[in-house]
């Protein structure tokens, strides 16, 4: 709380080049913490003060100092390697496509947009409503060749029974297509209500200066939501380097196909409610947490996304 | 545009609606058929109404139609936790993006690592905390935590940001509006659609979460949907047919409905928000 209110170093302030914000700085400290003031309550009553209490616990047993012991025990855990490389393979087939898929659909939308396209905004977000029990009664339907909808392209994969599809390497491929079809549509609309969101005249001049559709896209319209872009990304690489929910619906409904701790999260999931051992699944979601906030930083970073001035965000 | 770029273009949107969509239509199926037909008929056969209706009767005969009272504990949980979220995000995101205080990098740096934080590793805590207040079991303990939500912050942050000019807000300074005034009647009525957006997230993230109402919650009359289908399909091992006890009728059409249930509010709200996201209001607001 105590970093929250310090001033600025008069340092720092200096070396920043001089913007229209700084000039309106300090008559509007009261108005601004009028306004981010309650948020930064709940921040540290519901973020922080639970986020610290993980860390401590992660580092103390039993009111004792445990050391590291936490953490080595992890880290030496035979289980962990296993699902870091089922999370890391995860993330480079699934990351890279749901990129891909968002912003090509949501550019695709927007270059002509019409009453067809919140039919379709809809339509894609369809299978991202469906959570828990039924998510895992759907799923387990989709990947059987005899019942499935998509049955003719499962033949193709030469994908015999539901068993076959989730064992081996084909469970990857399978939970890649869950995630993408679970997290494509929420994006689509953040990213679609940004693109909608900018000023019309920007794009009318391209328009005008007669730049093709995909020269609009890629020169105008996405340095204007780059913003966007990179929280998608973070957000994306997160959620991705913590699945959970996907390989949980599919072991549920088809036991000791899936490990329970398939995932680095899951394993962190059986540490609290099997062993109950609160102090190791702290130390793996933290382990968690520094890579997430690692791949934010670079992000972040190369994107300047924290700049106020709106001249120097575009 | 061409007619072949048109073309390519109406049949990739096409594409991706059949592989968006068939998963959905397969479950709004499933309950018009009976289990067996799930297994042995055609991928996207139609049963019949009547099997709806037994498979509703046989989800309400679950402790006296307990359901129907979830449904209200859900959509009070979530109507309060969106409505306090909204208050709490939508003018922090605004002060972030339009005001360079002391501060701010820290909180936008600290919403962040408190948004990617994985669950495993909040929620004890947060019971923990909820039980130091004597909150556990309450209604609090599910809507307090849940009206904190950073990504609301971050989607209010960007739109600001990107969207309302720092000339729109000078002019009203210069016709002397306070700076919470410009706030209110130039930024908020501007942001509708962001708005609208981010309370549509806020009720899917309020209406699906699982683990939390599941660790602050016992007493079954409080649980929310999510949590009370849950225990109903899992204790009836409906989609898992190794587990559970078979008295109760409940098989793979009822828990298809159950489904369908459960997310029918989120498409409802879907519509209701997206009416805002196709106005774009904000077009030409700096001209005019």
């Amino acid at each position: 709380m105590k970093t929250l209110t310090t001033p600025r170093p008069p340092a720092v302030a200096a070396t920043r080049p001089v913007t229209s914000s700084d000039r309106r700085r300090s008559p509007r400290t009261a108005a601004v913490w009028i306004l981010v003031g309650p948020y930064t309550v709940f921040l540290v009553l519901f973020g922080l003060a639970p986020a610290g209490y993980a860390l401590w616990t992660s580092f103390v047993d039993n009111g004792s100092f445990s050391g590291g012991r936490d953490w080595a025990a992890v880290f030496h855990d035979y289980r962990l390697g296993d699902a870091a490389a089922h999370v890391s393979t995860y993330l480079l087939l699934w990351l890279p496509i749901l990129l891909l898929t968002v912003l090509s659909l949501a550019f695709t939308l927007h270059a002509r947009p019409g009453r067809t396209t919140s039919a379709l905004q809809l339509v894609y977000y369809l299978p991202g409503a469906v959570t828990g029990s039924a998510a895992a009664l759907l799923w387990l339907f989709m990947v059987s060749p005899d019942s499935s909808p998509f049955a003719p392209l499962l033949k193709l994969m030469d994908v015999k029974s539901a068993t076959d599809a989730l064992s081996g390497g084909s469970v990857i491929a399978v939970l890649t297509v869950m995630g993408v079809a679970v997290h494509a549509g929420g994006w689509i609309v953040v990213l679609y209500g940004a693109l909608n969101a900018l000023p019309k005249d920007v794009l009318e001049a391209a328009q005008v200066d007669g730049a093709s559709a995909w020269r609009t896209m890629w020169h105008v319209k996405l340095p204007m939501v780059r913003t966007y872009v990179a929280f998608v990304l973070i957000s994306s690489f997160a959620s991705g380097s913590q699945v959970f929910v996907e390989p949980t619906v599919l072991s549920t409904g088809a036991p000791g196909q899936i490990s329970p701790t398939w995932s680095v999260n899951q394993l962190a999931y059986t540490y609290a409610t099997q062993d109950g051992d609160f102090g190791k699944a702290a130390a793996l979601s933290l382990a968690m947490l520094a890579v997430g906030v690692l791949a934010a930083w670079i992000v972040i970073t190369r994107t300047r996304m924290y700049a106020t001035d709106s001249s120097d965000s575009r | 545009m061409t007619a072949l770029s048109r073309g390519a273009r109406a049949l990739f949107l096409l594409g991706a609606a059949v592989f968006f969509g068939l998963p959905l239509l397969w479950l709004l199926l499933a309950p018009t058929r009976t289990a067996d037909d799930l297994t042995t008929g055609s991928p996207l056969g139609f049963g019949s109404l009547g099997n709806v209706g037994d498979a509703w009767s046989h989800l309400t005969s679950y402790n006296d139609g307990e359901i129907t009272l979830w449904i209200g504990n859900s959509i009070v949980y979530a109507a309060a936790s969106v409505a306090l979220a909204l208050l709490l995000c939508v003018p922090a995101g605004y002060a972030l993006a339009k005001h360079d205080f002391a501060g701010r990098r820290a909180l936008l740096t600290l919403s962040i690592v408190t948004m990617i934080l994985p669950p495993a590793a909040l929620v004890l805590p947060l019971y923990l905390e909820m039980s130091a207040l004597d909150l556990t079991g309450t209604v609090w303990s599910v809507i307090l935590p849940l009206s904190f939500y950073p990504f609301g912050v971050y989607l209010a942050f960007l739109h600001f940001q990107a969207n309302l000019p720092d000339s729109l807000l000078d002019a009203g300074r210069v016709d002397g509006a306070s700076e919470l005034r410009l706030f209110w009647s130039v930024a908020v009525p501007l942001a509708r659609p962001a708005i609208a957006l981010i309370a549509f997230f806020g009720f899917v993230r309020c209406w699906t979460d699982f683990f939390l109402p599941f660790v602050m919650l016992s007493d079954d009359r409080t649980f929310t949907l999510q949590l009370g289908l849950m225990s109903l399909l899992q204790s009836t091992g409906a989609v898992n047919n190794s587990s559970g006890f078979a008295d109760l009728d409940i098989h793979q059409p009822e828990a298809a409905l159950a489904g369908l249930v459960a997310c029918a509010p989120l498409l409802i709200g879907f519509v209701l928000a997206q009416r805002f996201l196709r106005t774009g209001l904000l077009a030409g607001a700096e001209k005019g």
